[in-house]
């Protein structure tokens, strides 16, 4: 890491650190401290769309913090949410495998405080369940990966198999993949739905990221490509359940618990690109884009189920998104999956993928005529027209992205 | 000049169409206004520069095929063919279009859609020139599918189905329950049902053609160029016979050879210049046209190695000759003019189908002995329809009426019909004898062959010829019931039967006069003795029937024959039959698309999207035992696998 970068992310920190203690006087001021403090990682990362992204998500998030303006830790949220993203941010400039997993345990942390908040009682229920599950995966994928690095450079091939299982098995509890998804629909319904929708977007980025970053360090063929198999079986599993889950599901965050679910799966289906190095950068584009289409669809449907709903078109087009319409931002990703999964030869996968898309339909589109409202002012649409503005930027074919994603390989 | 030629062609092609388009909008929105009954003569005018056009070409513009780029990396052209048989065609087409469409000027003066009437009427022969000239099989099709159209819309014209003067059959007549009375409308559906049956095997064949030549090298079309014989070979014995009897369905249905000789009888719901075009130049003459121009361009005589060919030409020689039989026998049968001479037609084209066949061991002379006779009889019967048409103006009945009155009152009418009549049966020393007497020799090599049949029904077949034609003679001038005459007008028609029936004279001139390899072969052998002892029993035959045109001890027979021995049932009874059970099987399988897609595939995805949500208990224990039992199952199956 260079020294301006390094200079740049402890000055946020430090600016975080003061943002919290400011809030016990003024919860403007510290909303503005912690906006500052992303803002200034901006120019270091020479306008990288991944960190873009990434920003713009974050500031959504803290926005809509300001819907649950009295909970239980208010102002410290501010701070937890801009830990999280600098954190998402860092991971990609480190290669330091400590800092890697810590990084994680840094995104993870927060949200067991997150989770309980609420302008009413706190929903200390939902949080044990929630931290329950997160410890499980965070000792799972932190000890996986371990396995895994420890086996491949003593080249141990059963134990990089056991390592490689624990470490998928710990990113599938931690996102909530089929079949070890059971806590998603609880929590989602029963927790409010602002942290909810920090927990379904920005939580969700860094665990495929030290995923990529540890398996494209550890990549043991041919017995990655054995045991890809085993990856492309729980994405499968996974966008099945989730999208068949969600189709007869009345709650609408409950609809949104299996959504989370089914997009999972689609992004866990990448990460049996290691077979063939080559189409890592394909997958990865392809990843992150559908996780960016889902966080900004999660943050807007969700303060929308907040405030009671939003604008049609803005519903809409979220949800036209989702589906991977062109030339939104979803028909993008799932493009970029697709031919990553075709490239490397796992074509039943891609069908399978597809043949989801179109199970998915009905649920998203019933979720946008529920949400949608007489247009009026609200946060709630500021938050979603950001969100739609953002789907339709890959109107310019998002070769860019790609660009941007090979520089990073 | 071939800028020129390319502009020739298109006008000929589109004038007739462009010059009846004034009159098909003005019917629509300004029919009250006298001009618009002026505008019909604009269309004749237009079938007047076609034929101009025609007449051009065939004197003065050399043989060779005439090419306008349209794909050519597919080498898919407008490819046009100027030889002996295009040239000629072209101008029979158009020359017989126009005097029809004079006749028509009058006939069709008081009609309730002239508008339609006349786009139809050129388009039809628009579309047969394009056929005639045609070289490319593609461009054949366009203007195939253009006859297609135009003679659902001329056949169906009277579609108010209002007047039992323009039905075929006898009205309240039924059999087994099937009514034996065709209404316009129902006879435009036949036509256009029947021929879209042919069709289709045609296509798949010209697309296989296609595909094959390109197999073979480059992609070819055109009749002319195609490597027929390096084709056949590729193809083998059975490839070939599918590939030519699917490209024949087509011809074979267009022109109404056996089983598919329904709708050219109850094509006689039209009014009787569609009849009349339809039955000489175009549309079912374009079946055999087509026929003859393949066995001109694959050349049959040389290719007798070729696998599978001589079976082809076998089944097309006796379904041609069948049908002929099927066809004399039905007209002796007939009461109506009209049917009686549609019967007639399909005879003739099925002497010409056999004709043509019998090239394959005769050689050329046999497709230039079928052409020939296409010529004189397209003259024959438009005058014989034209004639028909007139008297069903002035009795204003369909069937065949009239005595010695008629003949007295309507003179030109009577020797009119008289010439053609001889002229068509085959008289000599008259054009159809020299032409039949062709045929006759034609068929008499085939003995060599060890064929004595096709000689037989030929026989048959120009006896039986003779007696219909005389007793349509008879029975509407000389012996027929006593008919009232209403006469009026009638000048225009009879002179463009009187200067189409002089056609004939013109061919008997061009016969004996030159001294072209056809011509004087023609009458090399019409002057054999087997010929002029045919042409004997023909005149025997002919002068029976004018003296006993209908025996009633034969009354049941002719009944059988007339009522064209229940073809009809194989149309309106077994094909409905195979439609309705294709409906059925159909209907079935949208019942379990319905039921798959309304109520299987949702209660599938509602029954297993409530079965995944069922493990949602809420109870955190319960997760944890699913998770962590999970997790150890999954490590300790892959442990045992690993090792």
């Amino acid at each position: 890491m260079e020294f301006l970068e390094f200079l740049v992310f402890f000055s946020s920190l430090i600016l975080l650190t003061l943002g919290a203690a400011l809030s016990f006087k003024t919860n403007k001021g510290a909303l503005l401290i912690c906006l500052v403090a992303l803002l200034i990682i901006l120019p270091m990362s020479k306008l990288n769309p991944y960190v873009a992204f990434v920003i713009v998500i974050a500031i959504l998030n803290l926005i809509s913090l300001e819907i649950l303006k009295h909970n239980q830790i208010k102002g410290v949220d501010y701070a937890l949410v801009a830990l999280m993203a600098i954190a998402t941010i860092f991971v990609i400039y480190t290669r330091d495998l400590v800092l890697v997993l810590a990084t994680f345990v840094l995104v993870s942390v927060p949200t067991y405080v997150l989770i309980m908040i609420s302008d009413k009682k706190a929903n200390v229920d939902t949080g044990i369940k929630y931290i329950t599950f997160m410890v499980i995966a965070t000792v799972l994928f932190l000890i996986g990966a371990v396995l895994l690095i420890y086996a491949h450079s003593n080249h141990i091939s059963n134990l990089y198999i056991i390592g490689y299982i624990m470490f998928i098995l710990g990113l599938c509890l931690e996102i909530g993949c089929a079949p070890l998804h059971e806590w998603v629909p609880d929590v989602f319904t029963s927790a409010d739905s602002i942290p909810l929708s920090i927990i379904a977007s920005l939580a969700k980025i860094i665990p495929f990221i030290v995923a990529y970053k540890i398996l494209i360090t550890t990549t043991f063929n041919p017995l990655t490509a054995s045991i890809s198999i085993f990856v492309a079986l729980i994405a499968a599993i996974s966008m099945f359940i989730g999208n068949i889950g969600a189709l007869t599901a009345k709650e609408l965050s409950r609809v949104l618990a299996y959504s989370t679910v089914a997009n999972m799966g689609y992004i866990l289906a990448t990460l049996v690109v290691f077979v063939n190095v080559e189409y890592v950068y394909l997958a990865l584009t392809g990843a992150l884009l559908q996780l960016f289409v889902n966080s900004y669809g999660k943050i807007g449907f969700f303060t929308s189920i907040k405030e009671g709903g939003a604008s049609k078109p803005l519903m809409y087009m979220l949800a036209l998104s989702f589906i991977g319409l062109p030339p939104l931002m979803g028909f993008w990703s799932k493009l970029f999956i697709l031919s990553s999964l075709v490239y490397v030869g796992y074509i039943w996968l891609a069908v399978i993928l597809v043949i989801n898309a179109a199970i998915s339909v009905p649920y998203y589109l019933r979720l946008a005529s529920e949400l949608s409202i007489s247009p009026k002012v609200s946060l709630a649409n500021f938050i979603a027209l950001i969100a739609v503005i953002i789907t339709l930027i890959t109107i310019l074919p998002p070769n860019w992205f790609m660009e941007a994603m090979k520089t990073l390989i | 000049m071939s800028e020129l030629m390319s502009l020739l062609l298109a006008l000929l092609f589109f004038v007739p169409i462009l010059s009846s388009v004034p009159i098909a909008f003005a019917w629509v929105y300004r029919r009250e206004e006298p001009w618009v009954k002026k505008l019909p003569i604009l269309s004749v005018i237009g079938l007047f520069i076609s034929l101009v056009i025609a007449l051009y070409i065939k004197f003065y513009v050399p043989d060779g095929p005439h090419v306008i780029n349209w794909l050519p990396d597919l080498n898919i052209n407008f490819v046009f063919i100027f030889d002996y048989l295009s040239k000629n065609m072209g101008v029979l087409t158009a020359l017989i279009a126009f005097l029809i469409g004079v006749y028509g000027l009058e006939y069709m003066k008081d009609d309730y859609r002239l508008g339609w009437y006349w786009f139809f009427f050129n388009l039809f022969t628009a579309s047969m020139l394009l056929v005639v000239y045609s070289d490319n099989l593609l461009m054949l099709l366009i203007g195939w599918e253009g006859l297609g159209l135009a003679s659902w819309g001329l056949i169906g014209h009277w579609f108010r189905d209002d007047d039992d003067i323009s039905f075929v059959g006898m009205k309240d007549r039924k059999i087994l329950g099937l009514s034996l009375h065709w209404s316009p409308s129902f006879g435009g559906w036949r036509a256009i049902s029947t021929i879209r049956v042919g069709d289709m095997p045609m296509f798949f064949a010209i697309a296989a053609i296609f595909a094959l030549t390109s197999a073979l090298g480059t992609p070819n079309l055109n009749i002319s160029e195609i490597p027929w014989q390096e084709l056949f070979k590729y193809i083998g014995s059975a490839g070939t016979i599918i590939l030519l009897i699917a490209l024949m369905i087509g011809p074979f249905t267009k022109s109404a050879q056996l089983p598919f000789s329904e709708w050219l009888m109850t094509a006689m719901t039209g009014p009787t210049t569609v009849s009349a075009l339809l039955h000489s130049a175009t549309m079912v003459a374009a079946g055999t046209y087509i026929f003859m121009r393949l066995s001109w361009y694959i050349k049959p005589w040389d290719m007798h190695a070729a696998p599978g060919l001589e079976t082809v030409y076998l089944v097309v020689l006796f379904l041609g000759l069948i049908s002929a039989l099927y066809g004399a026998l039905v007209a002796v049968g007939c009461r109506e003019r009209k049917v009686l001479l549609a019967a007639s037609t399909m005879s003739s084209l099925g002497l010409m189908f056999g004709a043509a066949a019998a090239s394959f061991w005769v050689g050329e002379i046999g497709v230039s002995v079928a052409f020939w006779y296409l010529m004189v009889h397209a003259f024959a019967k438009a005058t014989l329809f034209l004639v028909a048409g007139h008297l069903i103006h002035v009795t204003h009945n369909r069937f065949c009426v009239g005595d010695k009155e008629v003949a007295k009152k309507l003179k030109v009418t009577y020797y009119v019909t008289i010439f053609a009549t001889i002229t068509l049966a085959g008289i000599p020393p008259l054009t159809a004898f020299w032409v039949k007497s062709g045929m006759d020799e034609v068929m008499h090599t085939l003995i060599e062959e060890g064929m004595l049949a096709p000689l037989v029904l030929l026989l048959i077949t120009s006896v039986i010829y003779a007696a219909f034609l005389a007793k349509f003679l008879s029975l509407n001038f000389i012996k027929g019931e006593k008919a009232h005459l209403s006469l009026h007008g009638g000048k225009i028609m009879a002179t463009a039967y009187t200067v189409m029936v002089s056609m004939l004279i013109v061919l008997l001139m061009y016969v004996i006069l030159s001294h072209g390899h056809v011509e004087s072969e023609l009458i090399h052998m019409g002057l054999e003795r087997n010929s002029m002892i045919v042409g004997l029993v023909v005149i025997v035959s002919y002068s029976f029937a004018i003296f006993k045109p209908s025996i009633k001890a034969l009354y049941s027979v002719g009944t059988f024959l007339g009522d064209r021995m229940y073809m009809a049932f194989l149309n309106d009874f077994i094909v409905p039959k195979i439609g309705w059970a294709i409906a059925i099987v159909v209907d079935y399988g949208n019942r379990s698309i319905d039921y798959s897609c309304h109520k299987a595939i949702p209660s599938l995805f509602e029954v297993s999207s409530h079965n995944i949500r069922s493990i949602q208990s809420g109870y955190l224990k319960r997760y944890m035992k699913i998770v962590l039992g999970l997790v150890m199952v999954i490590l300790v199956a892959i442990s045992i696998i690993g090792m």
